[in-house]
């Protein structure tokens, strides 16, 4: 068999063998009515906000995209935490998916955080504490990327970009903590708060209703990732078993 | 461990004395960003006292930078790590001789920056010199803590010039406002005192850092 005959008998081979899984497709079907009926109930049914208008709903975009982004980095940490202890592939796979999810949404939260600001605040960007540590979140594991780009796949790159996982969320406290001394502006949070009343009924449940469709978005496209990335895996241990 | 500790340093030490052109280089770079900073910004004194504490932090960081680069890049050369790795050391106490080599090289070069720096900048700095360099040390631990681990992680690495700078200047944030803002009460003459949580935050993050560095940094040299 020629090189190119057993790279393609391959390839075939590996389409038997990671198939489609249909837990996977029943999160792709849910996930069509869930973004648009989100997507309805945000303009149609929601209220309007008193004071900010038409642009507070740029927040049901903005906080769901936050707290994906760094639910994901806590996953990578974990799952980082998991392949230096038991150097699994799968937590690797699982460790570069999720940050690399957790940086797009954290590059989201970024945008419409400073789209939002711009009628509110009446500035694009001000260092207010928790714009200002999402950007460096955003800025270290932009890093981590860079690092698993700039060495090749195999144990190595595994068991050093852990490590910066592992540092840079271990970071995120200590960053937190010193800028919100240095400079502050942002609202207090308020979905999270622990004073009654801080935010009206429809429009927590608006959020929150936002927040389970984002989180359902972000879990099917992990399973796309880490499907993506296992065969490119396999299909890399193939090449190089042939060569 | 301690005498393995204490091994490496002298033993980088004594590397570094040979290679003098290293202090003078690294001297020579932190005089060139002080004076970059001094033409570049205005010639109004008053404003360079706000401004002071940050060029100071900023030239620290670009001259430390240098001395992690060269930390391990000393190894590289007759393949001197793999004797390193395989001599019955354990990995911990060669971070920490390396890390404690980088903190004397850094020591060195900002004790004689401080006098540089109050004669270009703020002449009433040198009288606080004790402090600063007080501040200095503690500073220089977490970021040689970090550096050092980061620095081993990219010896092996494509790009790891651009890589080292990229992956450590977010990860340093913390130590970098806390810095500043302690350089400030003491340079208003108020010390430590004006600045206690800063203190409490920066000896915080170089605890953590220490504890982490040490405990990854097996993972990092594995071969």
């Amino acid at each position: 068999m020629t090189v190119d005959a057993e790279i393609h008998s391959g390839l075939i081979n590996l389409q038997t063998q990671y198939g489609d899984n249909n837990m996977r497709r029943i999160l792709g079907i849910l996930l069509i009515p869930a973004i648009a009926g989100c997507g309805w109930m945000i303009f149609f049914w929601a209220p309007s906000e008193v004071s900010m208008g038409i642009v507070q709903k740029i927040m049901y975009i903005h906080v769901p995209s936050v707290m994906v982004a760094y639910f994901s980095f806590f996953i990578a940490f974990i799952s980082s935490v998991g392949y230096l202890w038991k150097r699994k592939e799968g937590f690797d796979i699982v460790a570069c998916c999720t940050v690399e999810i957790g940086v797009i949404f954290c590059g989201i939260a970024i945008a419409t955080g400073s789209i939002w600001a711009r009628p509110t605040w009446n500035t694009y960007w001000s260092w207010d504490p928790r714009l200002t540590t999402a950007l460096i979140l955003f800025l270290i594991f932009v890093g981590y990327l860079l690092l698993r780009r700039f060495t090749t796949y195999g144990e190595q790159q595994a068991r050093l970009s852990a490590v910066i996982a592992i540092v840079g969320c271990l970071d995120i406290p200590l960053i937190h903590m010193s800028v919100v001394w240095w400079r502050t502006l942002h609202q207090p949070s308020t979905i999270l708060s622990t004073q009654k009343n801080v935010i009206d009924r429809p429009l927590a449940i608006m959020l929150w209703i936002s927040v389970f469709t984002m989180a359902l978005l972000f879990a099917y496209l992990l399973s796309m990732r880490i499907e993506l990335e296992q065969k490119t895996r396999a299909y890399l241990k193939q090449i190089a078993n042939i060569y | 461990m301690v005498s393995d500790i204490w091994t490496i340093l002298a033993k980088d030490i004594k590397l570094d004395f040979r290679s003098i052109e290293n202090y003078f280089s690294m001297l020579f770079f932190s005089i060139i960003i002080l004076l970059i900073f001094a033409f570049a910004l205005p010639a109004d004194t008053h404003d360079h006292k706000t401004l002071a504490p940050g060029i100071f932090w900023v030239t620290f960081l670009l001259s430390g930078m240098l001395s992690l680069n060269k930390s391990f890049q000393m190894e590289k050369e007759n393949g001197s790590m793999e004797a390193l790795l395989v001599s019955p050391t354990s990995r911990g106490a060669i971070f920490l001789g390396k890390m404690a080599g980088n903190t004397v090289f850094i020591m060195i070069i900002q004790a004689m920056l401080i006098p540089l720096f109050s004669l270009l900048f703020i002449n009433t700095a040198i009288s606080h010199f004790g402090e600063l360099l007080l501040l200095s040390f503690i500073s220089t631990i977490g970021f040689t803590a970090i550096g050092t681990l980061l620095s081993g992680l990219t010896t092996d690495l494509r790009f790891k010039d651009i890589l080292l700078p990229i992956l450590l200047f977010p990860l340093l944030v913390p130590l970098l406002l806390a810095s500043v803002k302690i350089t400030q009460g003491i340079l208003w003459s108020q010390g430590f005192q004006s600045e206690l949580d800063w203190v409490k935050l920066l000896i915080g993050f170089d605890l953590i850092f220490l504890i982490i560095s040490y405990l990854t940094f097996d993972f990092v040299m594995e071969i």
